[in-house]
């Protein structure tokens, strides 16, 4: 496969979409619109996977379509797979409130 | 731009030209086995223990399919087990179909005195019917008598890069020329609601998104689980989407960009045409039948599919009347279940179209589909029980 690259989708947002399957050490060239930057994959990352762009701490909010798709339930390095073993969802999570309706 | 069509006494355009036997059963199954050119619905959903409000949409939905564009005509017979609840009689039923004009026929096993004399009855009536609408012409007609539905499934990464852009393309010229169009999956707005709300015609149809949607996450938060048990599915999770928010945002790309006319519920018919949110549920058993209730001639399956392990796809419509066509922009998808796919967008993703070339290609594709060519999966002869949106318990 031709080295395609990862996309973002708005300069907020923090993860880019793998295009491409990396391996770790493989740089990408992550594009938005006519910018591109490069990041380096810290493991392997397969396509259509998300690469985190920056260092994400614990707590903070990850962003992806330029709107918040989660919040890092560790810290995340950059370059590092963001998936759900640290991306928590918040929304519809009735095991967050216990089962009581907030 | 136009497409051959079946012209209706309602003023509305069919793509496919079927007698519709209602309500699923014994007769109807038969009379179908028999008659050539004949369709019934398939479903489990006949009101017994349902709440009024749940025997409306099963009437609804029932009505809305024997009006459909893509009916010549209808039977309804009453060997049916509709307990006697008045949203659900025969005579209703066929009544309301009527309406539009076209002819409908009520059987009456009372009347007929035995099950297999009413199917004598069927037969002869279904073959009469099915000569008539044989005897109708394809005309080239506007556009703007499409109406389409759509739902995007096995969502991946790719879904929210190419697949629903694709399609929301597709819908922006649909609505541009007149059409109408349709799209829904409440729980798939949940984390993007605000985006869409954004995009209501007035303030009414903006407060109706985020009541909606509302209204579907404190069902959900009510059952104590992580919606990541249910939603996104395992197939998203595998193709790379982390969390319901990723899944909506990526989800609602499928709409374009035009103004939201309005919300409707699970086969309600709109009151004009453009661009409307359905409430309903994403399965493809159940959300297609309400999309053809509603009125669409076609219903689109947008597939991601890179969490899916390789098999064919096989599967048809569950409108009933309004046939299936399946669109991807995964490559691999499309190796595993060519026999099924009728459109692929994954050129967007290679560099080959840009969104709105693929959108270009895409609506040539419809406009073929609306003038004849079948889809995939229309040629086979099989369909599996729709199940009708019902919101409330049963007793």
């Amino acid at each position: 496969m031709a080295s395609r690259g990862a996309l973002r989708f708005s300069e907020d947002d923090n993860v880019a979409t793998l295009l491409e399957n990396l391996a770790s050490g493989d740089e990408v060239q992550v594009r938005l619109g006519k910018e591109t930057r490069t990041v380096q994959a810290t493991e392997d990352i397969p396509f259509g996977f998300k690469i985190a762009l920056t260092d994400i701490v614990k707590g903070a909010r990850i962003v992806k379509y330029g709107e918040p798709i989660g919040i890092a339930s560790q810290d995340i390095r950059q370059g590092g797979m963001v998936h759900i073993h640290n991306l928590e969802g918040a929304r519809g999570r009735g095991d967050l409130t216990k089962g009581a309706i907030r | 731009m136009s497409f051959l069509g079946y012209a209706r006494p309602d003023g509305s355009v069919g793509i496919r030209n079927h007698v519709l036997v209602l309500p699923w059963g014994f007769l109807s199954s038969k009379i179908c086995d028999l008659v050539d050119g004949t369709k019934t619905f398939l479903t489990p959903d006949y009101g017994g223990g349902r709440t009024s409000r749940d025997r409306e949409t099963i009437a609804r939905t029932l009505i809305g399919l024997g009006r459909n564009p893509n009916v010549a005509s209808v039977i309804v017979q009453s060997l049916y087990p509709s307990a006697g609840y008045p949203e659900l009689t025969p005579v209703r039923i066929a009544e309301e179909i009527a309406r539009s004009g076209k002819r409908v026929e009520l059987i009456d096993a009372v009347e007929e005195g035995s099950t297999l004399r009413t199917l004598e009855k069927g037969v002869q009536v279904a073959r009469e019917m099915v000569l008539e609408a044989s005897r109708i012409r394809r005309e080239p007609l506007e556009m703007s008598h499409l109406a389409l539905g759509v739902k995007c499934g096995h969502s991946d990464t790719t879904s929210g890069i190419a697949g629903n852009p694709v399609i929301g393309n597709l819908f922006d010229r649909i609505v541009e020329a007149g059409g109408t169009a349709f799209f829904g999956e409440t729980t798939e707005i949940i984390g993007a609601e605000h985006v869409l709300a954004k995009r209501g015609r007035n303030e009414e149809v903006s407060r109706r998104i985020l009541e909606v949607a509302a209204e579907t996450e404190t069902i959900a938060k009510a059952t104590g689980e992580d919606i990541r048990t249910v939603n996104p599915v395992p197939s998203n999770i595998a193709g790379g989407i982390s969390s319901l928010e990723e899944k909506s945002l990526g989800a609602i790309l499928k709409s374009g960009s035009a103004p939201i006319r309005g919300v409707l519920t699970y086969g309600e018919r709109p009151k004009g045409k453009g661009l409307y949110f359905v409430d309903n549920w994403m399965s493809m058993v159940s959300i297609f039948a309400g999309y053809a209730a509603a009125g669409a001639q076609l219903v689109i399956f947008q597939l991601g599919g890179g969490g899916l392990s390789g098999h064919d796809l096989l599967h048809t419509s569950t409108a009933g009347v309004a046939p299936l066509m399946w669109t991807t922009a995964n490559p691999k998808t499309l190796d595993m279940a060519p026999t099924t796919i009728d459109f692929y967008s994954g050129t967007v993703i290679e560099g080959e179209d840009t969104i709105e070339e693929a959108g270009e290609k895409l609506l040539r594709v419809i406009l073929d589909i609306a003038s004849g060519t079948m889809t995939k999966v229309e040629t086979i002869r099989h369909t599996d029980p729709a199940q009708i949106y019902l919101r409330d318990p049963c007793f």
